[in-house]
């Protein structure tokens, strides 16, 4: 396989809960044109497109076609991703596999969400929609309480049942999802693309009220409208079209069943356990020539829809031992100055336009590598290897891509 | 326990949510001076095509339109289609009478637009045929201001 | 590009109105039905590529309820929302990458039994404006698009009945197909109702429910499965303007680009000469001409003269959608998927009744968009190369 860096990244000048000056394709035609300003290029550049979002979102089906001239697709070869959560990742390893392959030397990947014009969580309550319709007509009342549990309440009830389980097997405690919850958002204090933008304390977050034991309103993400575009080339373009570039050396998708999620259809397994990110990030680090992942890993920008996950991501991705990740907060190894700056960005549990979440992890990293941070978040390390992490699904799908300061080394 | 009386086959969910979209700086413009019975439309600096409904970006030239023109209110048809139904959510009924549906090149506008042509024997409806917008009055501060058009003259 | 991708096998169900089972079921029972073929299990897949629609489906990220179903439980799996032959080149690209040898294509929707086709096309219109006004719907602009090629080339009303009358001969003559009837006429076809001037009824795609799954593999692999596998030659996709009102509506734009690319990835030249048989994604009858012509296959403007030859028949100097094409089954999705899996039968020599003789080198086509606005293009073919 071919090389291929990330040679650019532009976003939408905020994300912020309502965009209410512009509409979706203006919106998205934003951060398309920042990630030309910010490489110098201009859609001839361009070979192919790779587009994704989550279409019921925004109640528009395949948006590729109505905004074919925003993202400047006119006559370019584009492909529509949509995996859920992970889309934004999806979209960008569907533009990683287009310059890999040979068929493509410089390809966009362009990913965006404008929640405020749906119902996100109608939106994803949908997914389990023809289950609860069948209950219902067996006479079970889905919207009182514990229908509503039942369903998941949204995500939120369901992620709580996902923390139970997380907080039981690590050990950690409900105070150290607080402490983590207050680190992402100071974190996103520091970054003029986050969302929500405010030096947060512990008892800041503890002050919220619990929605769903042990998940407290502090706990949750926004939900916001934004969009970021990245555009990827191979080894020789990127070489010619950019001082800074950072290398995707890795790749991995991975699945499993949805009864994981313990939503309807009961609790056949465990939705902490999430297997598919061990088997997603060892495939990855095998791709990059990582051994130890716990060494050379220098970063880690992880899909946290909910504050506890970030720590059960650094357990379940490989980069600390089962039970370790709230140590690691505790002796502030998860800080941006730490060894493990662990969403520097603020995460997706301080900005989240779903279909731009699982992008700006990769996108994070590799601004973190090129340097080439915007705002008082830059990790002041040298950083080689880099994890992003995307999840979404019904809980069980997890995406994975390596970034890196030098390029895969040839077999 | 009581024995089960039914099976469900079919879950029937309707899809129904309501969704807030902003239209943006361009349409919004479009619509207030629909108000003044004025039809704007947008002119790419780079190709000079002119089109309406105006819209942020021309993709040929990879430029933001800025340059606002009054269009119409007259102009011709290049297209059209006489509808024996219409869709209703996806549903097809029977249109009587016919929709007489036009796509008409305003004068001034490279574009054409979608259009109702009223007031005309559908079997009258051709290519070349000279119309003009009929505005809603008083104005309701929507798209539908520009109501439909009419054989001109 | 190093490698080589081959199309080692295909399957679909019986196209229908309804299929009479969960999706679940439907596509369990069609992969595992591909894998007997060829003896292997779920474990022999290193990545699933599946191709089915939120809308469509009626629930958000529905890829995750098939997974399970067509074996990519722990597995690389992803998803592609579009017409079905993107999902194809999206798993032919994950191939060439050199990252995967096998990949499995799965693309399916209830068009009719579970959703209203004509309301998702709905739900594609710029919803500040056209899906505000109403004027624009599936309908209308496939009747602007055929009568913007009738008005321009002079192709008749009883030309574009011969189309459709055509592909439902043809499509009688495939097992799978939904909308057939062996002794068409264009009489038939004009007896049908109209529904927007000039098209009828028998013009248009019939609502479906289907799914089709492709086994791809690279070179090597491919030579372990099977003795007959059909070559990827080439592909190539592109996207025109969404507004209608801006494009001209009897030509393709965007089919002739994709065809460009995948013929010089191909190294067609003259694909009139080159190009055995087509499998072409027409939702109406009318754009059978348009991209055929787009797709080179034909002079530009000939669709009325190509009716009245009898040119695009079975045993036609190009034969057209042998299979009957999207007038004989256009399940959502999966549309595409079917014209490259037709096209695969066709070469492989086992399209039954609707053989083409000596079929060395097949062109697919799918789309998707008002008026075909997104189309893909891909060569297949019987030699290595
Ligand atoms: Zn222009």
């Amino acid at each position: 396989m071919r090389n291929v860096a990330i040679i650019g990244v532009g976003y939408t000048p905020v994300f912020v809960s309502k965009r209410k000056d512009v509409n979706i394709v203006e919106m998205i035609s934003e951060a398309v044109d920042a990630a030309f300003r910010n490489t110098n290029l201009t859609p001839e550049d361009i070979d192919s497109i790779t587009f994704g979002n989550m279409q019921t979102f925004e109640g528009l089906n395949l948006p590729h076609l109505w905004a074919s001239e925003h993202i400047r697709a006119l006559d370019k070869p584009t492909i529509r991703i949509s995996t859920g959560g992970t889309t934004g990742m999806s979209t960008l390893q569907a533009a990683y596999y287009q310059v890999a392959s040979g068929l493509h030397d410089v390809v966009m990947a362009v990913t965006w969400e404008k929640q405020s014009e749906g119902d996100s969580q109608v939106g994803l309550t949908g997914i389990v929609m023809p289950e609860a319709m069948v209950m219902i007509q067996h006479g079970m009342d889905l919207f009182g309480g514990r229908g509503m549990a039942g369903m998941g309440g949204g995500s939120t009830g369901a992620a709580s049942y996902q923390a139970m389980s997380y907080l039981h097997h690590s050990g950690a405690s409900p105070e150290h999802i607080d402490k983590m919850a207050a680190l992402e958002r100071t974190n996103a204090s520091k970054n003029p693309y986050a969302h929500l933008r405010k030096v947060t304390t512990v008892e800041d977050i503890q002050a919220t009220p619990f929605i769903s034991w042990p998940l407290r309103y502090g706990h949750t993400c926004p939900t916001s409208d934004g969009a970021t575009v990245a555009i990827v080339a191979s080894e020789e373009k990127a070489k010619k079209l950019a001082d800074q570039v950072a290398w995707i050396t890795g790749v991995a998708s991975c699945t499993s069943d949805p009864t994981t999620a313990n939503l309807i259809e009961g609790q056949l397994t465990d939705s902490a356990e999430q297997q598919p990110a061990r088997i997603a990030s060892e495939k990855a680090f095998a791709m990059a020539g990582i051994k130890n992942p716990k060494k050379e890993i220098d970063m880690a920008e992880l899909y946290n829809g909910f504050a506890h996950q970030s720590l059960m991501w650094l357990e379940k991705l490989g980069l600390c031992k089962e039970g370790e990740a709230h140590k690691m907060l505790d002796k502030g190894a998860l800080d941006i100055e730490g060894e493990l700056p662990t969403n520097a960005s603020g995460g997706v549990f301080s900005t989240n336009a779903i279909g731009a979440s699982a992008m700006n992890r990769p996108a994070e990293c590799a601004l973190q590598i090129m340097r080439k941070i915007e705002g008082e978040h830059q990790i002041p390390k040298k950083v080689r290897n880099a994890l992003a992490h995307g999840w979404g699904g019904l809980f069980q799908y997890v995406t994975v891509v390596i970034l890196s300061d030098e390029p895969r080394k040839a077999k | 326990m009581a024995e089960q009386e039914r099976i469900v086959v079919t879950a029937v969910v309707p899809l129904d949510y309501t969704y807030n979209y902003r239209v943006g700086p361009y349409l919004e413009r479009y619509i207030q001076e629909l108000g003044g019975k004025k039809i704007m439309a947008i002119k790419c600096g780079g190709c000079g095509k002119v089109v309406v409904p105006p819209r942020k970006v021309c993709g040929e030239c990879n430029r933001v339109m800025d340059e606002w023109v009054e269009v119409g209110p007259e102009g011709t048809v290049e297209n059209y289609t006489v509808g024996h139904v219409t869709l209703n959510k996806g549903l097809i009924e029977p249109a009587d009478p016919p929709v007489t549906l036009a796509l008409i090149k305003l004068d001034g506008a490279t574009s054409f637009l979608a259009g109702e042509v009223r007031g005309i024997d559908p079997a009258d409806l051709k290519n070349g045929l000279r119309v003009k917008a009929v505005f809603t009055d008083p104005a309701e501060n929507s798209l539908t201001d520009l109501d439909h058009f009419e054989p001109a003259g | 590009m190093e490698r080589k991708v081959a199309i080692i096998g295909q399957a679909q169900t019986k196209h229908s109105e309804d299929i009479g089972m969960p999706r679940e079921r439907m596509l369990f029972e069609l992969v595992k039905g591909l894998f007997g073929q060829f003896g292997i299990t779920r474990h022999d897949i290193d990545t699933f590529v599946l191709c089915s629609n939120d809308f469509q489906v009626g629930r958000t990220i529905s890829n995750v309820f098939e997974d399970t179903p067509v074996g990519a439980y722990m597995k690389d799996e992803t998803k592609v929302e579009a017409d079905g032959v993107w999902a194809v080149t999206y798993a032919t690209t994950r191939i060439l990458s050199g990252i995967y040898d096998t990949a499995l294509v799965v693309a399916n929707s209830l068009g009719g039994s579970e959703f209203r086709p004509y309301l998702i096309m709905d739900y594609q219109l710029n919803p500040t404006y056209d899906r505000q006004l109403g004027f624009l719907n599936e309908l209308s602009t496939a009747a602007l698009q055929a009568r913007s090629y009738m008005d321009k080339y002079g192709m008749t009303d009883a030309q574009l009945d011969m189309i459709a009358a055509r592909l439902l001969r043809n499509a009688a003559k495939n097992p799978n197909a939904l909308q057939a009837k062996a002794d068409a006429t264009p009489g038939y076809v004009a007896g049908s109702d109209y529904l927007y001037e000039p098209l009828r009824k028998l013009h248009c795609y019939p609502f479906t429910d289907g799914a089709c799954a492709l086994l791809l593999a690279s070179a090597e692999k491919a030579k372990d499965l099977t003795d007959n596998p059909v070559w990827i030659a080439g592909m190539g996709d592109s996207i025109e303007s969404y507004y209608v009102g801006e494009r001209d509506l009897f030509r393709s734009r965007s089919t002739r680009l994709a065809a460009e690319r995948a013929y010089k990835m191909a190294g067609i030249s003259d694909p009139m000469g080159q190009i055995d048989v087509a499998e072409v994604s027409t939702k109406f009858a009318h754009q059978e001409p348009i991209i055929c012509e787009a797709l080179g296959l034909f002079e530009e403007g000939s669709g009325g003269e190509v009716a009245d030859k009898g040119l695009s028949e079975i045993d036609g100097e190009m034969p057209v959608s042998p299979s009957g094409g999207g007038l004989g089954a256009y399940p959502f999705s999966a549309a595409g998927a079917i014209c490259v899996a037709e096209c695969f039968r066709q070469l492989t020599g086992s399209a039954g009744d609707a053989q083409v003789a000596n079929a060395g080198a097949a062109v697919a086509h799918g789309q998707d968009g008002f008026c075909a606005q997104h189309n893909a293009v891909i060569v297949l073919s019987k030699e290595e190369g």
